[in-house]
């Protein structure tokens, strides 16, 4: 394990949550058009 | 080859997307292209899970095969500028990134949504999510191009949203 890998490694879980919050926003986005409701919009009581 | 356990023998496979029959196919694929004797393919695609779930260890002449199917694939080779794992990592974080739609079919997304009336979310809110969307796509972008300069070569460059 190098200093590079340590900082490889920091970058792809940065990435890999960049990745996962345009992942949440596309599936909201398809789940509108989809849907009557996207997830998320069940009234809560 | 010291590094690559039964797992990583199942993620090189996972992160191209291939099941176990055409991983049979690739082994012997290579193996025609290097002269080596292997078993025959309904063989392969018994042997290939159990190397996977550890039951087996591959010869060393399948890891051999493993390593030259997989080396350009993921960025590694023998000399290794960076580890095995990490290079599996890479290469399924590459694949994410590329299934992403690009600035124009999140807009496209945004105004099929916004064109289709409905009680609970407003204009302004699908707009926001939208915009979101392609905020965190820019880092996306920006994420890439660092690990592009880390890794020293363009390895990443065709996985950029």
């Amino acid at each position: 394990m190098t200093a590079r890998d340590d900082k490889i490694r920091l970058v792809v879980a940065e990435l890999d949550a960049h990745i996962a919050e345009v992942e949440a926003r596309v599936a909201t986005l398809k789940a509108l058009l989809a849907d009557d409701e996207a997830p998320g919009d069940e009234d809560p009581s | 080859m010291t590094d690559v356990t039964n797992e990583t023998l199942r993620q090189w496979r996972e992160s191209q997307g291939w099941d176990v029959p055409r991983m049979a196919r690739e082994l012997r694929n290579a193996a025609r292209d290097t002269g080596e004797d292997v078993a025959a393919h309904h063989g392969l695609v018994k042997m290939i899970p159990q190397w996977e779930r550890g039951n087996r260890v591959p010869r060393e002449r399948y890891r051999l095969l493993y390593l030259k199917i997989f080396e350009d694939m993921l960025g590694f080779s023998p000399g290794a500028a960076i580890g095995v794992d990490l290079a599996v990592r890479l290469a399924q974080i590459q694949s994410r990134a590329a299934s992403l739609p690009g600035p124009g079919e999140l807009r496209a997304l945004e105004a099929a949504a916004l064109a289709k009336p409905r009680s609970t979310w407003t204009p302004a809110e699908i707009r926001a999510l939208a915009g979101e969307a392609i905020a965190q796509l820019h880092e996306v972008a920006g994420k890439l191009t660092e690990l592009s300069a880390l890794l020293g070569d363009d390895q990443v460059d065709e996985a950029k949203p």
